[in-house]
């Protein structure tokens, strides 16, 4: 699979096309395909025409240009972009401009990538199928019946249709994962603090990670390379440990241990998991030895991370109050009536219910019974991933135990939808690193995803792995979409 | 077992109203929920302690001063201004 960043990164260094006819180009498709899609909320044309002029005058000046230099990318809307609508696609941020820009976004900027605009997400990134969203649902590039899977389902959408040749999503349960898997693509959730979360709005703190979303595996290392330093605003930032994850991209995996812990593929759909059994055959012929193993804390994983995660919500969200930014409801007696018809007017039903067992499980009498149960589980969760890692280097999981829900389906129950994520919460329970790439097609020909899961800080381990897998399969396993430029 | 008055006092707790009509609904979905998060109560073991991720410490940076943002900067997002300052209604 050749990367889509260094195709288009030769063919302005060649001069075969200039970075405002590239940038045309991708507008173009926007404006044609995101009727069908719904990935964008927001269109920056004039900024992104802005930047690629500004990458021609350096190509014509004989100036070198960067790998990520005159891209065309995408950002998820809860990603802070200063001057640029960020709304977490909530009622409540209608309207909102950031005075500021995300550390992640101030350093593709300073690079020079080319924003083409932001990303329909679930409200504030709480759901799986990114139909929470204020502005509707985020249709799949391979059938617009389906969803692009959630939160980062815009992004998703956007990069698997090639409206946009990468983005950045967010991940707190699967978010950046479950949409790659979706969309037949590929989502890397880095380790917890390898990537700056200073301006990225708040979800679940403790959970929330900042990722790339790219077609091929060289492409995710690329911008996760590019993303991954220390910040001094984000004070559980650590940055990358080690060498670019591009140095060790294409090395022998031949005595690499790959674990499969059978309570993953408990529950999965058959072709889900034949899937996985034939991605552990492509393993063994690259020399890798399969290690199965239990991991029994993991069926606690789901109910720990809701009660975690909207604990955690209940108190991030309780800043939006309509005084300072954001939604203000209009007829009101006081304070108090002000605040509270503001965030009931101005936050959906899903975003509520988060916030309400959130304040549930944190409140008096509650707190021992679920939140530091909670956090205990977790720690033996975490304590799980530790030993599991001293018989293996990498663990291979399906990403999600079916492909993308029919349009309508995941919004009508809730505890449903939040089953799904079985696979996928595990990994930020425990901060670990995780990668999505495409591993087959359903019945339905939906992509079916799989995820190679890393201790903390490996990332190149588990981009090396995905790397050798994409390169033995290749082609068998992505299919482009109908949409967007076709290379 | 929620109960109508849990989810009123939680509302109440979470600065949001539940319209009468929307009342048994919210019930039933908290109900659901908190019966999916007691699922972690059959846990035979307690667990471990848990205070950080991947063993992370306070990070503290030096105390210097830098430029912060202008006043109108802050104000910009804000419904109602008035003289430099957020405006709310008046509640006494």
């Amino acid at each position: 699979m050749e990367s889509r960043i260094k195709h288009y990164n030769n063919m302005l260094k060649n001069r075969e096309i200039t970075c405002t006819e590239l940038t045309e180009k991708y507008l173009s498709s926007i404006e044609s395909d995101n009727k069908d899609l719904n990935a964008y909320v927001t269109v920056t044309a004039d900024a992104a025409m802005e930047a690629a002029k500004k990458t021609d005058e350096k190509i014509s000046r004989g100036e070198e240009i960067s790998l990520l230099e005159g891209i065309p990318m995408t950002l998820k809307d809860n990603i802070s972009t200063k001057g640029i609508e960020t709304t977490c696609c909530s009622k409540i941020l209608e309207g909102y401009k950031p005075i500021y820009n995300a550390t992640v976004w101030e350093t593709l900027k300073t690079q020079g990538a080319v924003l083409l605009g932001k990303t329909n997400m679930d409200e504030f990134a709480m759901g799986s199928s990114s139909e929470t969203s204020y502005f509707g649902g985020a249709a799949n590039p391979h059938n617009i019946n389906h969803v692009a899977g959630g939160s980062s389902g815009g992004v998703a959408s956007a990069v698997g249709g090639n409206i946009a040749v990468y983005g950045l999503g967010s991940d707190t349960g699967g978010s950046i994962r479950q949409p790659a898997s979706f969309c037949g693509i590929v989502g890397l959730k880095p380790t917890y603090g390898a990537v700056s979360r200073f301006g990225l709005i708040a979800y679940a703190s403790s959970f929330d990670q900042i990722g790339p979303i790219t077609t091929t595996v060289e492409d995710s290392a690329i911008v996760f390379d590019a993303v991954s330093a220390y910040d001094k605003m984000d004070s559980t930032s650590q940055g990358r440990k080690g060498a670019p994850t591009v140095d060790t991209l294409k090395n022998d995996i031949k005595g690499m241990k790959i674990g499969i812990a059978r309570e993953y593929l408990e529950g999965v759909r058959d072709e889900v998991r034949v899937c996985i059994e034939k991605a552990c055959e492509v393993y063994k012929s690259l020399g890798a030895e399969i290690v199965y193993f239990d991991l029994p804390a993991l069926k606690y994983a789901l109910p720990v991370y809701y009660i975690l995660a909207c604990a955690e919500a209940s108190s991030n969200l309780g800043r939006y109050d309509g005084i300072r930014y954001g939604y203000r409801t209009d007829a009101y007696k006081d304070v108090n009536e002000m605040i509270c018809k503001t965030r009931s007017e101005g936050f959906g039903d899903e975003v509520k219910r988060r916030i309400m067992l959130g304040t549930y499980v944190l409140s008096a009498g509650y707190y021992d019974a679920y939140y530091k149960k909670a956090q205990n589980l977790r720690g033996s969760i975490v304590n799980a991933f530790k030993n599991a890692f001293k018989c293996c280097d990498v663990i291979l999981a399906p990403t999600v135990p079916m492909t993308a829900f029919e349009k309508g389906n995941a919004i009508s129950d809730p505890i449903e939808t939040y089953l799904t994520d079985i696979c996928t919460v595990p990994v930020n329970i425990a901060g670990l690193p995780g990668v999505s790439i495409p591993c087959g097609f359903g019945e339905n020909g939906l992509p079916i995803g799989m995820q190679l899961i890393g201790n903390t800080f490996c990332e190149s381990t588990i981009l090396n792995a995905a790397w050798q897998y994409e390169n033995a399969v290749g082609s068998e396993v992505f299919r482009p979409s109908q949409y967007g430029i076709k290379l | 077992m929620v109960t109508h008055d849990d989810v009123i006092a939680i509302a109440r707790l979470s600065k949001l109203y539940i319209p009468e009509e929307e009342l048994d609904s919210m019930t039933k979905a908290m109900d659901d929920i908190i019966k999916f998060a007691d699922t972690i109560n059959n846990a035979s073991e307690e667990g471990v302690e848990f205070d950080n991720i991947n063993n992370l410490s306070n990070a503290f940076r030096e105390d210097e001063v830098v430029e912060s943002f202008d006043r109108d900067e802050i104000l910009c997002n804000a419904n109602d201004i008035d003289e430099g300052h957020f405006l709310v209604r008046k509640r006494v």
